[in-house]
Formats: structure tokens, C-alpha cells, sequence
């Protein structure tokens, strides 16, 4: 939407590590309502600049500004191994003040791990507990959405139905941002960024044949699944 | 105001429920201490042994199977305790700075975590108090059991400092184990016999074993050296409350947001 100003507004970002200048320069606005990916190769400064985006590190140089309320769901699932299910949403809701759990429960459903809801964190498997980490940051609807890797762990439905949240949500008017090292489903984007030699530029693959046009019913292994 | 202790509540209650879920811990509690305590027991020889209570500026002469039942009480409460909140506050890090950064204060984080610790120091020293009770009558049991609750909340704070620093499970256990060893050995007679020597006063667990000594063998109430185990308490928390304020702090600059037309 021209002349809106951005949800997520990033200005000459710099940071280094020692001698190693790891941003050197990173500038990008993104609108309400978009659907971007970052991609970058292992070590590029992907989770620095996603750290810095969500407020746990300062950078050297530059600025960051989020519009309105923002959801960071970090590429290791941060959660506590004590607690189940349920209790993880308890304590996020008190953590956003929100009067209720609904939004959070209608993300179990969706993401199909309800069924978990008093099994606690430590005893869940890998893409359960990637899952349980999405709805954390998703839990409080926020106007910002910052995805680290956000579909480790998925098996293929639940892959497709982590796109299909993430369409809804641009749909909406949120401003998604998905961090990955690989550049596929890209078409799935509205906006593409390689973060290379520090600075992000926008980026238009070589293209790559359409996976199996995102119906779960078509999936390969949805059969098997039913 | 409500919404302020349903904060507190919701982090007293799951900081609770951790301890509670803490099934090495718990089974130390339940085994480690009657078992070190009957070791002591049969082991140790009652023989007379001469100890410095400088809680009373005198020396006494005590049998020294029971002090050094007092003495492995003491360590005995210091490790379990110091362990628990190493334990707690090493896992749980990432999750609390998540949790700030969502939005929660910090501050009931950090209470709910000193409440719990309170409570299963307050838990431990009892139950230890009770095992030693079992073998023999402390002249007040009542304050040997306010000594080993000193003991236990001073290494309490040491472990939530070290849980704030260190980054490997091995390493928090070490630095407790081997400090609580020394600290206990220096201090007791019957291990080391210049523990009268000037500087055990310096030791985290001086003020605890006086207190405890003082409440096995007298009728003293050393009421100084009682808060010497807040203290060492105090000073741990307040380092680890600093660094976990430095790294949970949010470095982002938020704007207000725009309405949305899009929503629905």
C-alpha cells in the first residue's frame, strides 16, 4: 500500500563481533501486509539481524523501528521443558496481558498438536515442540512477525499449513518476515532479500519447478498420512 | 493491581511447579540427607572436640560424631539447594528472557524464583533438622533448623549466580560441589584442626554453622551470624538480578502501530 508507512523499518544497520563485521550496512522497510523472505548462507548474519530486529541485541550503527506490537519465533525453540503445552500458553498469555487463550488454541488446532496440550515441553518431539514455539510468537496476533527458520522439524502438511497461516496473516494487514538459509517457495513471497556480504539486497532466483501446487489432500504422503 | 499479582501468582505457581518437577533434586532431598547423616553417624568416632564459636566468643567442647552431623547437614542443605537454583536459573534463561521481552516484568520473574527458593531451602532445612533430631536432641532445634534455612539460601544465591554466568551443566555442579566441600571441611575441627583460624569468617558457610553449632551444643541465639547466610544471599542475587536486567533489556525502537484496513 503506497505512501503507509512501514511496519518494519530498517536503516544502515551495522554490527561486528571483534574484527568481524558481520552487517555492514542493512536497510530495508517492509509495508503492513507483506510476505517477505530473507536467505543467506550459513554464517551470513541471518540470526544476528533477527536478534537485532527483535530487540535482544543493539547494533553498532543505524536503526531498527517496529510498528506496533512484534512475535519473534527464534530458530531454536526457546520454551521450558517443565512445563506442558498448556502452561507454556498460560504464562505467554499473562507475558502479552491478553484476557484469553482463543487465539492460541485455534493455532493448536491448526497446527494439529492439540492432542499435546498437557504433555510437557521436554517430553515433545522436534517439530511439536518448533510448533509449540510459532504459536508462542503468534499467540498475541502481532502487527510484526519475525520467523527464524520458522518450519524446521515439519513434516510436509504441517509445512504447508504453516504457509497457509502465514498467507492469512498477510492477509490481514501483518507484516511476516521469514528468515532462511534456503531459497525455495519462494513464490510464496511477496518479497525476496539475499543478505550477502552483509547487506541485504533483493534477490530473484533462478526459478525451480512449483511443489505440488500447496493442496495438503495432493501432498506426496498425504495419502500414506490418511 | 490485579494484574499485577496474577503476574506474580502465575510466576510463584510455575517456578514452584519446576522445583517440583526437579526429580534429582527431589530424590537427593528425600535420600541424600538421611543417608549422609547415618553415615556420620555410624562412621564417625564421639570423641570430645574442641570448636571456636565465635557466636558466643568462647570455645567449646563438643562430641564430634554431632558436629559432624551438623556439619554434613549443613553441606548436605548448601549442595541440594545450591544445585536446585543452579539448575533453575541455567535452563530457564532463554525462557524468562523470552518471556521479558514478551512483555512479562521482570520483576515477579525474579520474585517468583526467590519465593520458590525460600520455600524449598525452608522444605530442606526442616527436613534435615528432623534427621538429625532422629539420631540425637539439638538444645534448640527450632534454630539449627533456622542455620541449615541460612545455609541453604546462601548457596541458593550462589547457584542463581553461577546459573546467570556459567554455560555448561558440568560446570555449575563443580564450582557448587567443590566449593561446598571446601567451605564445610575448612570449617569443621574434625577434618581440619585450624579451623579457628582467622578467615573462615570470610567462608559462605561460617555464619550458618555457627548459628547451627550454636543451636546443637547452647542456648545462645546468635542472631548476627544468622543473617550472614541473607547476606551472602543478597549480594549473589543482586549480581545475577543485574545481569539478568542487562540481558534481557530490549534494544528496539517501537512506534506506535497504524490502524489496519485489512483486518478482520
Amino acid at each position: 500500500m503506497p505512501g503507509r508507512p512501514p511496519a518494519l523499518h530498517v536503516r544502515d544497520v551495522h554490527k561486528s563481533y571483534r574484527s568481524r563485521h558481520v552487517l555492514r550496512g542493512v536497510s530495508f522497510d517492509l509495508e503492513p501486509g507483506t510476505l517477505t523472505g530473507v536467505v543467506g548462507e550459513n554464517g551470513a548474519g541471518k540470526s544476528t539481524l533477527l536478534r537485532i530486529l527483535s530487540g535482544q541485541s543493539a547494533a553498532d550503527g543505524g536503526e531498527a523501528v517496529v510498528r506496533g506490537t512484534l512475535g519473534h519465533c527464534p530458530q531454536e525453540a526457546v520454551l521450558n521443558d517443565c512445563l506442558t503445552v498448556a502452561q507454556h500458553l498460560r504464562y505467554f498469555r499473562v507475558a502479552y496481558g491478553l484476557p484469553d487463550t482463543r487465539r492460541a488454541e485455534e493455532l493448536l488446532e491448526e497446527l494439529r498438536f492439540g492432542e499435546y496440550r498437557y504433555t510437557r515441553a521436554g517430553e515433545l518431539s522436534g517439530g511439536t515442540r518448533q510448533k509449540l514455539n510459532l504459536t508462542l510468537a503468534l499467540m498475541h496476533d502481532p502487527e510484526v512477525l519475525l520467523l527464524d527458520e520458522p518450519y524446521q522439524g515439519f513434516d510436509w502438511e504441517t509445512y504447508l499449513r504453516f504457509w497457509q497461516v502465514a498467507r492469512r496473516l498477510r492477509e490481514r494487514g501483518r507484516c511476516v518476515l521469514v528468515v532462511s538459509h534456503l531459497a525455495w517457495d519462494t513464490g510464496r513471497l511477496d518479497r525476496l532479500y539475499r543478505l550477502h556480504d552483509g547487506a541485504v539486497r533483493p534477490w530473484c532466483p533462478a526459478p525451480v519447478p512449483e511443489p505440488s501446487c500447496g493442496d495438503p489432500a495432493s501432498a506426496v504422503g498425504a495419502e500414506a498420512a490418511r | 493491581m490485579r494484574t499485577a499479582r496474577r503476574r506474580l501468582t502465575t510466576a510463584v505457581g510455575f517456578a514452584l511447579l519446576e522445583h517440583a518437577r526437579n526429580r534429582l533434586a527431589l530424590v537427593l532431598v528425600v535420600f541424600y540427607i538421611p543417608f549422609w547423616l547415618s553415615m556420620v553417624h555410624w562412621f564417625v568416632a564421639s570423641a570430645p572436640s574442641r570448636f571456636l564459636l565465635r557466636a558466643t566468643g568462647r570455645t567449646v567442647t563438643v562430641d564430634a560424631g554431632r558436629l559432624t552431623m551438623i556439619s554434613g547437614a549443613v553441606n548436605a542443605v548448601t549442595l541440594i539447594v545450591g544445585f536446585m537454583m543452579f539448575m533453575t536459573t541455567f535452563k530457564s534463561l532463554a525462557f524468562d528472557r523470552r518471556l521479558a521481552l514478551a512483555g512479562y516484568p521482570r520483576v515477579p520473574l525474579l520474585v517468583a524464583k526467590v519465593a520458590a527458593m525460600l520455600l524449598a531451602s525452608a522444605a530442606t532445612a526442616l527436613y534435615a533438622t528432623a534427621v538429625i533430631c532422629w539420631y540425637w536432641d539439638p538444645v534448640r532445634p527450632a534454630l539449627l533448623a533456622a542455620g541449615l534455612f541460612s545455609a541453604a539460601v546462601g548457596y541458593g544465591g550462589i547457584g542463581i549466580l553461577l546459573g546467570a554466568f556459567l554455560r555448561r551443566e558440568l560446570e555449575g555442579m563443580f564450582v557448587i560441589i567443590m566449593t561446598s566441600l571446601m567451605d564445610t571441611m575448612l570449617q569443621n575441627p574434625v577434618s581440619n584442626p585450624g579451623a579457628s583460624k582467622d578467615g573462615v569468617q570470610l567462608l559462605p558457610e561460617y555464619g550458618p554453622t555457627q548459628v547451627s553449632v550454636a543451636a546443637g551444643f547452647s542456648g545462645a541465639v546468635p542472631y548476627g551470624h544468622l543473617l550472614l547466610g541473607p547476606l551472602w544471599f543478597a549480594v549473589m542475587w543482586l549480581a545475577a538480578t543485574a545481569a539478568f536486567g542487562l540481558r534481557t533489556r530490549s534494544h528496539l525502537t517501537k512506534a506506535p502501530p497504524l490502524p489496519a484496513p485489512g483486518r478482520v
